[in-house]
């Protein structure tokens, strides 16, 4: 009884505490922290800006606007080659997604669920690419397909970006695993399914939001990487950030800007994606139901 | 099957839930292990290799790539390149603890939003965003304009093709890896802690000191290793904002497997790398053991 009447004995205190707090807040009022985080934000949007800008530039300058012009655009979708890249990355990017999801989605049910010594050797082997620098990878990838014989092509390209991507895939559905409450499996199986059963109808769809979030954010991230594609990759087709590489370094074609705005474009919706598609099932509600909450 | 009693049930349950577990780990862990730990063991073999005459990779027992790495041409590159990781670890730590400071504890309802305006971008192309950088810091751009607008800057002042240049790179590259661990620990930070420190007649610099910093140090000590590696293994930003007095670990790996050809003192490259970012590695898992340690006590 005394246990259950000490919150509201404590409830009047509340009120007092929390004008304390907004009054402390109010009075610090860190004009300067907030001064330095608007200027953080300033130069971490200004390269962009300026790329998007100059992708507009009706002038072959990088530095000086001579009116708005859509020749940079129609430049690239004129351009064979950068239009054959790009198919060669939405190529790689659509079976790496595939292929990690599958596999980082089996390796996270097994990981958060076995109890066993191979699981945690399993565990240790899945945050190894995590630790790795991108440059030790590709080179080891490499080193791998020009050991076993294999030329360097799309498809090595594919394997490598797909051994990356499991891990990501794994670490984002490991903690959405774990939440669930495995007493909803053995219920089902205590109404007669059996373990398989349990998995593909009542903990996969739980997990769905989370799969599809990670299936694009994997997406977006393989179509962008850089480093393993360009260590990777046979000579033709390249995948498009690898062209946008050398374009870069050998003299500017306005060309990668108008490229570059579309890429940036083009990742900053997946991502605004990847993280809405939990709150759109949320919404819908019912799928929740499972996460330990 | 009702009828059995529970426990039996559910011991033979997690029997065979444990084959089944395993089934299902096991196609990615082999594929990881088949593409990835035998990749990382070769470059390991043939970092003591030789290559035939035409440039292809022969297996043997030569130290020549290890002992090569001795050469002082090379020590200086592995210097500066911890050089720059560790300055660049300093400058992201001070930039991005008060921003995930101001998000974190200012923010108010508009923090998640915040938080994903420093998010987004880093998951645009790498590429195109250090070529806009260079561009925004080149010696016509808006920066360089800015600080001679000020009179901090004069006409002969460059920050491209210097090593500023470089570690401005690496920072606007990785700076995010420092402000999530950072924002994550001070979101957990019980504001209350604070208000006791400003109670006890702590000014805001003690109470920083004393409360708010050995509070966040977790975070920090996380953010410092996220940004460290990466940093350490790159050599986008070397290449475009630096010259070729600039040149770090991961430029030389680069050229030994694209345009020297010497593949076995590329991989001993890679391998010293990989040693560099090992202690590292190390370093941090001890300390925070240690901190968990005392948290426990």
């Amino acid at each position: 009884m005394t246990l259950l009447r000490l919150p509201s004995s404590t409830a009047p205190a509340r009120p007092a505490a929390r004008t304390r707090t907004r009054r402390g807040r109010a009075d610090r009022r860190p004009r300067i922290l907030i001064a330095l985080t608007g200027l953080f934000f300033a130069l971490l949007y200004l390269p962009i800006a300026v790329v998007a800008l100059f992708s507009f530039n009706s002038k072959k300058s990088l530095t000086v606007f001579g009116g708005f012009s859509l020749r940079w655009y129609r430049a690239f979708v004129h351009d064979d080659v950068l239009i054959s890249s790009l198919g060669t990355s939405l190529r790689i990017s659509l079976v790496a997604m595939a292929g990690s999801v599958v596999l980082g989605v089996a390796l996270a049910l097994g990981l958060v669920r076995c109890r066993t010594r191979l699981g945690s050797l399993a565990g240790l082997i899945m945050l190894v690419p995590l630790v790795t620098p991108e440059i030790v990878t590709g080179v080891a990838s490499m080193l791998l397909f020009k050991g076993l014989g294999v030329a360097l092509s799309t498809g090595t390209v594919m394997l490598s970006e797909i051994t990356f991507s499991i891990s990501y895939v794994t670490v984002i559905l490991r903690s959405r695993v774990a939440a669930l409450n495995p007493e909803v499996e053995e219920a089902a199986m205590d109404l007669g399914a059996t373990r398989w059963q349990a998995v593909r109808l009542v903990t996969l769809p739980a997990l769905l939001p989370a799969v599809l979030a990670s299936a694009v954010l994997i997406f977006a991230l393989v179509f962008d990487d850089f480093v393993l594609a360009y260590f990777t990759t046979g000579v033709d087709p390249q995948p498009l950030s690898v062209r946008i590489y050398s374009a870069i370094r050998f003299g500017l074609q306005p060309t990668i800007n108008a490229v570059g705005t579309l890429m940036l474009a083009g990742s900053i919706c997946l991502i605004a994606l990847a993280l809405f598609i939990p709150r759109l099932f949320g919404r819908r509600g019912g799928l929740d139901i499972l996460s330990g909450e | 099957m009702a009828l059995l009693p529970r426990s039996s049930r559910t011991r033979r349950r997690g029997a065979d839930g444990d084959r089944m577990w395993t089934w299902l780990m096991l196609p990615g862990t082999l594929w990881m292990t088949g593409f990835l730990i035998a990749s990382l063991v070769l470059v390991a073999v043939l970092a003591v290799g030789t290559t035939d005459d035409l440039g292809n990779p022969r297996f043997g027992f030569d130290l020549a790539g290890v002992r090569a790495l001795a050469d002082p041409a090379y020590t200086e590159v592995l210097a500066r390149s911890l050089g720059y990781a560790l300055l660049t670890c300093v400058i992201c730590l001070l930039i991005a603890y008060p921003v995930a400071y101001t998000i974190a504890l200012h923010g108010g309802r508009y923090k998640h939003a915040l938080i994903a305006a420093v998010v987004v971008p880093f998951f645009a192309n790498y590429l195109v965003r250090m070529y806009g950088w260079s561009v925004v810091l080149s010696d016509d751009g808006p920066v360089l304009r800015a600080l001679r607008a000020v009179g901090l800057a004069d006409g002969g002042t460059k920050i491209l093709n210097t090593g500023a240049g470089v570690v401005a790179g690496l920072v606007y590259g990785f700076v995010v890896f420092m402000i999530i661990p950072l924002y994550a620990a001070l979101e957990r930070l019980d504001v209350s802690l604070i208000e006791a420190g400003r109670d006890l007649y702590g000014g805001p610099v003690r109470t920083f000191f004393f409360v708010t910093l050995p509070a966040t140090r977790q975070g920090a000590a996380a953010g410092l290793v996220l940004v460290f590696l990466p940093a350490m293994g790159d050599f986008v930003s070397a290449q475009l904002m630096g010259g070729p007095d600039q040149i770090m670990i991961g430029n030389l790996i680069q050229d030994k497997f694209f345009q020297g050809q010497n593949w076995p003192l590329g991989s001993a490259l890679t391998m010293l790398l990989m040693l560099v970012l090992l202690v590292g590695m190390f370093g941090y898992l001890r300390r925070t053991r240690k901190d968990e340690a005392e948290a426990r006590r």
